[in-house]
C-alpha cells in the first residue's frame, strides 16, 4: 500500500493496484461519522460502439450504459437496495457520458457494505422479463427529463456543439432506443467494460486504512476473472466547428432559458496539462463573468440576467466545452452582449487585482468542498481517470499566472466556436 | 484515529439579545455562521421578508455597491454568503449564511473569522440606507428578481406540483403561501417601509446565531459582542398560527399544463408535528411507507408495477403534513392512486414485516448520524429543536424510533388522513 500525504490540505491518500488490475484508493477523514464508497467503471453513454471480447465490432442501443446500471441492482433471489437498507446504508448509482458509478454511504457496518458493493457489481444477473420490466421505469425517467427545461437547454447545447461525437446523445437514451435493449446486449457490455482492470474503487470517511485495504484485497482475491480485455472504443472523427449556431425548443417556463457553449478547438491534453487548462479556463470565466465582475453587474443592472446566471467549463481528454447562461427575458440580446463583452475583455486584458481575487476565491472554494466526503468521492475518481490528483488543485492553481489566463482567454473564447441553445414557452404562459 | 462524535453539542449563550450557539470542531476546513431570524408566516409579512432578504445582500454601509461587496467576499477567500427565506411550518425564517475557510489552511491569514463576523454584523446592524430608506435602485431590481423567482416556479414541475397541492390543501392557512411571497404585494413596498420592517425584525423578532468550526468559543463570543451590537430591548413572542386542521372530505384537484409526465401528489394530514411525543413514530411510519428504496411505495409503485421512476413520501415536520409524490403516465392515474391507497391501508392495519421495521430503523439511524458530518445539517437539526420548543438529542430521537412498535405505528397511521389528491397533467385527453 502506497501512502501520499498532501500537507497543505491535511489529507492522506492510500493506494494499491490489485492483482486483477483494480485500482483502490482510500482517503480516511478524521472525526467523520460516515463513510462513502464509490466503485466506478470507465464506461458511460458515449461508449456505444466498440469491439467485444471476441473481437467483433458492434453498435449497441443508445442509453444502454444507464440501463445496465439500473439492472445491476436486481439479482436472482434478492434486491440489492434492500440489502443495503438492512445495514442502514444509503446506496445509489449514476451514469455519465464516460463513467458509471455505484456508491453507498453508511455510518455503521462498513465491512458488510463494502463487500456487498464489490459483490453485486461483480455479479451480473439479467433476464428477459426483468429487462422488459425496467423499460417502464426508465421510460418514466426519460419522460421526466423531457419535461425538465434545464436539462433540455443543456442537452440541446451539446447537440448544437457536437456534430458526431456521442456526447450529443441523451445519457438515458430515448423510449425508442431502449426498446431494442436485450439481456444479450447487457452481457456484452458488461463483459467488455466491467473488468476490474477498467475500474476504480474509492473509500472516503471514517475507517482504518490497513484493515479496509485487507478486506478489499481478500474480497477480490477470492474471485476469478478472465484476463483483462483490450478495450477498443470506436469514436467518429469530430470536426472542430460546432454543428449548429443555434437550437431552440419549447417547454412551459417562467422566463426563456439561454445557454452559450464554446467548444474547445483542440483536444488530446492529458494529466497536468489537462488540469492546468481546466483551472485556467475556470479562472478566466470567474474573472469575466463572476458575481463581482463588471460584466455581471452590467448584465444584471440591465435585467438581461437573473440570479440563475451561471457558467462552467467541462474538460475531458477527448472533448471540452464552456457553458455560460441562465434565465433571460431576451436570449438574442444576451448572446450579442456576451459576445461583445468577450471581445472587449480581450482588448482590455485582465487586471492583476481581478486575477488575484479570482485565485483566492478558487482556493477558498476548493478548501470548502473538502468538507464533503461526497465531493471528494465523486471528484477524486474523475481526476484519477484523467491522470490527476484532486488534492493537487491548490498547488496547480498557485502556479497559474496572469499571463496564462490572458493567453487562455484569447485561445478558447472564440466566436466561431460558439453555439446557442434556447428553451422558451411556445405560447404566452397561462 | 480519533473517535467520531456521536452527538451535536452546541454551547449556547445570550449575546446582544441573540441566542448564540457555538460548536467547536476540528472536522471542517471552514467556519460556518448561520443567523436565523424568525417571523410568523402571514400574508402581511411574507413578501416583505422575502424582499428584505434580497435587498439586504446587495449592499451594506461599508460596501454600498454590490460589486465592492462581492469583491470583498472573494477577497475573504471566496467566502460563501447568501441571505434567503425558508418555510418551517407556519414560520418564515430569514437566514443569513456565511462560510469562510479556516485560517490554518492559509498562509499569512490571521483574522478571516473576525472579518466574517464583522460582515454578518454589516448585514444586521449597518445596512446601506439613504434618508431612512433602502436604496431605490436595489429595491426596484430585487422586486424584479423576486418576481422572476416566483414565476420560475413553473420551470420545475415537481416543485410546482408540490406548491399547487399545498395551496389547495391549506387554503386559508398561512402554510399555503409561497415562501417568496405574492407578486401583487411587490408594487406597494417602499424603501422606507422595508427599512422600518428591517429595524422591527432585527429588534424584536427571535434571532438565533450558529457558529460551527475549529474556533474558540470565547473569541467568537467576543467578536460577536463587538461587531454585532444589536439593540434588542423588547424581543416579543410571535403569534404563530395553529398547524392542526381536521379533514372533512378527500378532495381531488387536477391542473393542466403542457407536460409529458403527469405529477401525482397526495397530501395527507398527520396531526403530529416535531414537538409531539409520537413524532419519532411518525418518522418510522414515513420511512416504511415511502422514505427509502425498500419502502412500500417504491417497491409497489415502481418495482412491482413499473408505473414510475420515483414514488416517495416526505414529511413537513413543523406542519404535520405527509406528502406522497410520484411521476406517472396519465393513463395510469387511477391505478397509481389505488396502489398508494392500498399501501396506506396496510400501514393502518399494521401489515408491516419485521424486516421493514429493522431496515427503516437502520436507514433512519444512518440519516441522522450523517448530519454530524455537515455543519449545515447540525445547525438545521438543532434549530428544529429551538423553534418547536422541543430540543432533542439525536440519540433521544433514535431511541424513540427503536422503541416504537407496530402497535404504535398503527396508532399514528389512524391519524393520517388523505386531504387532497392532486394531479398535474397534460392538455390532451378528456377532462
Amino acid at each position: 500500500m502506497q501512502t501520499t500525504v498532501f500537507e497543505q490540505v491535511n489529507e492522506t491518500v492510500y493506494h494499491e493496484a490489485l492483482q486483477n488490475g483494480l485500482q483502490v484508493y482510500l482517503v480516511p477523514k478524521q472525526g467523520f461519522s460516515k463513510t462513502y464508497a464509490v466503485f466506478t467503471t470507465r464506461y458511460g453513454s458515449i461508449d456505444s460502439h466498440f469491439r467485444t471480447r471476441s473481437g467483433e465490432e458492434i453498435n449497441v442501443p443508445d442509453g444502454i450504459a444507464h440501463f445496465l446500471e439500473h439492472k445491476m441492482f436486481e439479482k436472482k433471489d434478492r434486491d440489492v437496495m434492500h440489502e443495503f437498507s438492512k445495514n442502514g446504508a444509503s446506496c445509489n448509482a449514476f451514469t455519465s457520458f464516460n463513467r458509471t458509478a455505484y456508491l453507498f454511504s453508511c455510518t455503521d457496518k462498513l465491512d458488510d457494505n463494502l463487500n456487498l458493493l464489490l459483490d453485486y457489481v461483480q455479479d451480473p444477473y439479467f433476464t428477459d422479463a426483468s429487462v422488459e420490466k425496467e423499460k417502464g421505469i426508465i421510460g418514466q425517467e426519460i419522460t421526466m427529463y423531457d419535461d425538465n427545461p434545464d436539462w433540455k437547454v443543456y442537452m440541446n447545447l451539446l447537440k448544437a456543439m457536437y456534430q458526431k461525437y456521442p456526447i450529443n446523445i441523451e445519457i438515458a437514451g430515448t423510449i425508442e432506443t431502449i426498446s431494442h435493449i436485450t439481456k444479450e446486449y447487457l452481457y456484452q457490455c458488461y463483459e467488455t467494460f466491467y473488468h476490474p482492470a477498467n475500474m476504480l474503487l474509492l473509500v472516503v470517511g471514517s475507517f482504518e486504512p490497513e484493515a479496509i485495504m485487507k478486506l478489499i484485497r481478500e474480497n477480490q482475491g477470492a474471485k476469478e476473472f478472465p484476463p483483462a480485455p483490450q478495450i477498443t472504443r470506436v469514436f467518429p472523427e469530430e470536426p472542430s466547428a460546432p454543428a449548429e449556431a443555434k437550437v431552440e425548443a419549447f417547454l412551459t417556463v417562467g422566463l426563456p432559458k439561454c445557454m452559450i457553449g464554446i467548444k474547445e478547438k483542440e483536444n488530446g491534453l492529458t494529466k497536468e496539462a489537462l488540469l492546468k487548462r481546466e483551472l485556467t479556463t475556470k479562472l478566466v470565466l470567474d474573472i469575466a463573468f463572476g458575481t463581482s465582475s463588471a460584466v455581471y453587474e452590467r448584465l444584471y443592472d440591465s435585467e438581461l440576467i437573473t440570479e440563475s446566471f451561471d457558467f462552467d467549463y467541462s474538460s475531458e481528454q477527448d472533448y471540452a466545452y464552456t457553458i455560460i447562461g441562465g434565465d433571460t427575458p431576451d436570449p438574442e440580446r444576451l448572446v450579442e452582449t456576451i459576445k461583445a463583452e468577450i471581445e472587449q475583455l480581450k482588448q482590455n486584458g485582465i487586471a492583476q487585482d481581478d486575477f488575484e481575487r479570482a485565485k483566492r476565491k478558487k482556493i477558498g472554494n476548493f478548501l470548502r468542498s473538502l468538507n464533503s466526503v461526497e465531493f471528494i468521492a465523486n471528484q477524486f475518481t474523475s481526476f484519477k481517470f484523467n491522470g490527476n490528483d484532486l488534492f493537487s488543485v491548490v498547488p496547480t492553481l498557485e502556479s497559474i499566472t496572469r499571463e496564462d489566463v490572458e493567453k487562455r482567454l484569447k485561445e478558447h473564447f472564440l466566436i466561431e466556436q460558439m453555439a446557442v441553445s434556447i428553451v422558451r414557452s411556445a405560447s404566452p404562459q397561462e | 484515529m480519533t473517535a467520531s462524535t456521536t452527538e451535536i453539542a452546541f454551547q449556547s449563550s445570550q449575546i446582544n439579545g441573540m441566542n448564540v450557539h457555538i460548536l467547536p470542531t476540528e472536522k471542517f476546513k471552514t467556519t460556518t455562521i448561520v443567523t436565523m431570524i424568525e417571523q410568523a408566516l402571514s400574508e402581511e409579512h411574507v413578501t416583505k421578508t422575502a424582499l428584505l432578504a434580497m435587498v439586504m445582500k446587495r449592499a451594506s454601509a461599508r460596501f454600498p455597491e454590490t460589486k465592492l461587496l462581492r469583491a470583498h467576499l472573494d477577497f475573504l477567500y471566496g467566502a460563501i454568503f447568501d441571505v434567503d427565506v425558508t418555510k418551517k411550518g407556519e414560520r418564515q425564517i430569514l437566514q443569513i449564511y456565511m462560510e469562510v475557510p479556516n485560517e490554518k489552511y492559509l498562509s499569512n491569514e490571521a483574522s478571516l473569522l473576525e472579518q466574517a463576523i464583522e460582515f454578518v454584523g454589516d448585514m444586521l446592524v449597518r445596512p446601506y440606507v439613504q434618508n431612512n430608506a433602502f436604496s431605490e435602485k436595489y429595491l426596484a431590481q430585487e422586486k424584479e428578481t423576486l418576481r422572476k423567482r416566483m414565476e420560475s416556479l413553473i420551470d420545475d414541475k415537481m416543485k410546482y406540483a408540490n406548491q399547487r397541492v399545498t395551496e389547495e390543501m391549506c387554503k386559508g392557512e398561512p402554510f399555503a403561501l409561497l415562501v417568496q411571497g405574492r407578486v401583487t404585494d411587490l408594487p406597494k413596498i417602499s424603501g422606507q417601509e422595508l427599512y422600518q420592517y428591517f429595524k422591527e425584525v432585527t429588534t424584536t423578532n427571535p434571532i438565533n446565531m450558529f457558529v460551527v468550526g475549529d474556533v474558540d468559543q470565547q473569541e467568537v463570543s467576543e467578536a460577536i459582542r463587538k461587531h454585532i451590537p444589536l439593540e434588542r430591548s423588547q424581543v416579543g413572542e410571535l403569534q404563530i398560527a395553529s398547524t392542526a386542521k381536521d379533514v372533512s372530505a378527500e378532495r381531488e384537484v387536477i391542473d393542466r399544463l403542457d407536460v409529458n409526465q403527469a405529477k401525482l401528489n397526495i397530501g395527507c394530514r398527520t396531526q403530529i408535528t416535531y414537538k409531539d411525543d409520537d413524532y419519532p413514530t411518525l418518522l418510522l411510519f414515513n420511512g416504511i411507507l415511502g422514505g427509502f428504496p425498500h419502502s412500500k411505495l417504491f417497491v409497489n409503485v415502481r418495482e412491482k408495477e413499473s408505473l414510475a421512476y420515483y414514488a416517495v413520501s416526505r414529511l413537513e415536520s413543523h406542519k404535520g403534513i405527509l406528502m406522497i409524490m410520484s411521476g406517472i403516465d396519465v393513463s395510469k392515474y387511477q391505478r397509481a392512486v389505488e396502489i398508494i391507497k392500498q399501501q396506506l391501508e396496510l400501514m393502518q392495519q399494521g401489515t408491516i414485516t419485521e424486516e421493514e421495521m429493522s431496515q427503516t430503523r437502520a436507514t433512519l439511524s444512518n440519516q441522522f448520524r450523517e448530519l454530524l458530518d455537515s455543519a449545515r445539517g447540525m445547525i438545521d437539526f438543532t434549530y428544529n429543536g429551538v423553534i418547536s420548543g422541543r430540543p432533542r438529542k439525536i440519540e433521544e430521537l433514535l431511541a424513540g424510533i427503536n422503541q416504537a412498535t407496530i402497535e404504535d405505528i398503527k396508532k399514528v397511521a389512524s391519524k393520517v388522513t388523505i386531504d387532497t389528491i392532486y394531479l398535474l397533467r397534460d392538455k390532451k385527453g378528456e377532462a
